[in-house]
């Protein structure tokens, strides 16, 4: 999104940036010219930044949201309150291959880009000014992707956003309350019942939530307690990149490459430890429009109960 | 507060409860944040069921035309002309139960806990109100007096279903557009759900409007009217003793607030002369939303104050009828939220609201 020239009603009928050849695509090997300068990358010995050569390649994004450099400058308006959009907002190309989606790559592939997830985690969290990190991925126009290349972002805030704090005061209160974590206390229900379990190795499960948003949401969550993701193991990277990739092929199974988001949910990077968290990765296939009564209430109806939407994601031929 | 799970009777309690359920949507609880939402066991769908499917709008299969009034459900309510009958041609507009409701009215609440986990029985209604007996498909479209008619049934339909203690809220909203969540018949036409809790959304504002005025002793959309109306950076229109304006914090390009001048917490206590001015602004509004960006998608939702009853927790809504203020909200849909939207609840909108309300001022009706 361009954020310099303010948009006019014409630009605003969007339609997404289609590169039927990887000729024209920004994120295929030659074309590394047309993006800003690589931030980082997982490269072949001997080969140049901005280079082909590359399986993971972290770039700016050319129209970011939030700008680096400067001071938030936190002001008021009469009633209203305003700030400096002040952030880093990072794209990471998950593979140089244009046709491929993040379920086509093999685990290590996948697991790569976790541990490029996890490596601009921990370099961006030494700026004292972000609170948050946000690593998420909106796959197909309808999940609101305006390329086709397979990439992910990463966006710095300079504060814990809204969404954030909720869940951070809830599970907070939890723990407060029970002397212990709400998402463990999930988990354990969670193996207990079966009924919403996709699928699980030795270090993940994923399951569609209880109380799901969207027909077939679908929760990856560690099985050990553990606060932010960037504090995941190389063993544990391995693991999650399993689950991931069975999950995505399941999804695109039954749904027919539906498009889809995933967010990583982590604890905040401002120093304060909230050991009533555990980080989890959200996967919400966007099936059904948000209408009017979602928007008024913050209350999602669901066609497809979990424990329905279950049973098509494990009988799918994988 | 939070409910404890372990034993094998949870479990027990688990089959029977869902087994007795069967047919009843059920509300459950976001353990972590207490995001409410409802499972629609009725309207459950395969996987297939999602993929759109190619109607095509014509007016023969419409089932809110006039004459078609034996293709819904009993009527609920309608402004009539003189000697005409009940779910028969001869209407303004009707208001009729909807076919695939995402609540049901009847039953009880019934609270219970599984496990870590809070549900309730899905009890709620949904209507349909139908703007006009013609087959247009944008209010925009319609006379005010018609547009003041719906008012009227909005207003009439949250009074009744206000004696309905079982409910807490009354949503009113609109879908326009297959992009806003509307079906694909193209017939104007609004919803209203009755919920049995207050939704999280309304009651974080409620909670903001009541922090406000605790510090202030003012209602803040008194003072974000009077600001606006000084700075005029942000009207769309003003007059008739409302205000249009683009949203100082507009979560999406173009989105619209109307609000009355003068302060209100319950939108149904507007009389008849200004149920006519409301029409007119939102026929004036939505029209130059549909020149500006070519006839675009768009959503509209009521707030409102909840319910004031008596059986109330003390101290809960005790000052909402000085500190809350109804007005709607017209959110276009021009672009999808993406995982930021979605993982921060905070929201990246690609023009500024002043340049909104310019082009929209300057958009011929």
């Amino acid at each position: 999104m361009e954020m310099d020239q303010p948009m006019t009603p014409k630009d605003l009928h969007m339609t997404p940036h289609h590169y039927e050849d990887a000729a024209n695509c920004p994120f295929c090997y030659g074309n590394e010219y047309m993006t800003p300068p690589e931030i980082q990358a997982f490269r072949n010995p001997k080969t140049e930044k901005n280079t082909a050569g590359w399986q993971v390649r972290v770039v700016p994004n050319k129209f970011p949201a939030l700008q680096i450099e400067g001071n938030l400058d936190r002001r008021g308006l009469g009633i209203f309150d305003m700030s400096n959009g002040i952030g880093a907002h990072e794209i990471i190309i998950e593979t140089p291959y244009h046709e491929k989606d993040l379920s086509d790559l093999e685990p290590g592939e996948i697991g790569n880009v976790l541990k490029m997830y996890c490596l601009r985690s921990l370099d961006l969290q030494k700026d004292k000014r972000f609170k948050y990190l946000m690593i998420f991925k909106n796959y197909g126009s309808g999940a609101g992707a305006t390329l086709d290349h397979n990439h992910s972002q990463l966006i710095a805030l300079p504060m814990i956003p809204k969404n954030v704090i909720e869940e951070l005061k809830g599970s907070g209160a939890y723990f407060e309350f029970r002397e212990r974590c709400i998402f463990c206390d999930m988990i354990r229900q969670e193996l207990d019942e079966k009924e919403r379990i996709i699928t699980q190795n030795d270090q993940f499960i994923a399951f569609c939530p209880f109380a799901s948003r969207f027909p077939f949401e679908m929760w990856v969550m560690p099985k050990e307690h553990q606060l932010s993701f960037h504090d995941i193991s190389d063993g544990s990277i391995a693991s999650m990149a399993g689950i991931l990739k069975e999950v995505l092929v399941r999804m695109k199974a039954v749904l027919n490459d539906p498009p889809y988001n995933f967010i990583i949910h982590t604890s905040p990077i401002d120093g304060e430890e909230r050991q009533g968290y555990h980080w989890h990765m959200e996967i919400m296939p966007r099936l059904s429009r948000i209408a009017g009564f979602e928007w008024g209430t913050g209350f999602y109806a669901v066609s497809t109960p979990p424990e329905i939407a279950i049973k098509y994601l494990k009988e799918a031929k994988i | 507060m939070f409910s404890d799970c372990t034993d094998e009777r949870i479990k027990n309690r688990l089959h029977q409860s869902s087994a007795q359920n069967k047919t009843m949507p059920e509300l459950r609880k976001d353990p972590v944040i207490g995001r409410w939402v409802i499972i629609a066991v009725e309207r459950s769908r395969r996987p297939k069921g999602f993929k759109a499917p190619s109607h095509k709008d014509t007016e023969e299969d419409c089932p809110f035309c006039e004459g078609k009034e034996d293709q819904t459900p009993h009527e609920i309510f309608a402004i009539r002309k003189e000697g005409s009958m009940p779910d028969k041609p001869g209407w303004d507009t009707r208001v009729v139960p909807s076919k695939r409701p995402f609540l049901r009215v009847e039953g009880s609440i019934n609270r219970h806990g599984r496990g870590l986990y809070d549900v309730m029985s899905g009890i709620g209604a949904h209507e349909v109100i139908i703007e006009t007996p013609k087959h247009i498909g944008n209010i925009a479209d319609l006379e005010e007096t018609q547009i003041a008619k719906t008012v009227t049934c909005w207003i009439d339909r949250f009074v009744d279903l206000g004696r309905d203690e079982r409910f807490k809220y009354v949503l009113v909203f609109k879908n326009y557009g297959v992009a806003a969540g509307a079906g694909h018949v193209k017939h104007s036409r609004s919803q209203l759900i009755a919920t049995p809790v207050t939704p999280k959304r309304v009651k974080e504002e409620l909670i903001g409007s009541k922090k406000y005025y605790e510090y202030h002793e003012r209602c803040v959309f008194c003072d974000l009217v009077r600001q606006e109306i000084e700075s005029k950076d942000r009207i769309v229109l003003d007059f008739d003793g409302f205000i249009a304006v683009t949203a100082f914090a507009s979560r999406f390009p173009f989105e619209i607030w109307i609000l009355p001048k003068e302060h209100n917490c319950d939108f149904s206590s507007m009389g008849v002369e200004k149920r006519l001015y409301l029409g007119k602004v939102l026929k004036k509004v939505l029209t130059k939303l549909k020149v500006a960006l070519d006839d675009p998608a768009y959503n509209i939702v009521l707030h409102t104050a909840p319910f004031r009853r008596k059986k109330a927790k003390a101290g809960y809504w005790t000052t909402i009828e000085d500190d809350y203020h109804w007005h709607i909200e017209i959110i276009p849909r021009l672009g999808s939220t993406a995982g930021f939207e979605w993982g921060t609840g905070f929201y990246i909108c690609p023009i500024t609201p002043e340049d909104a309300a310019q082009y929209l001022r300057e958009v011929e009706e």
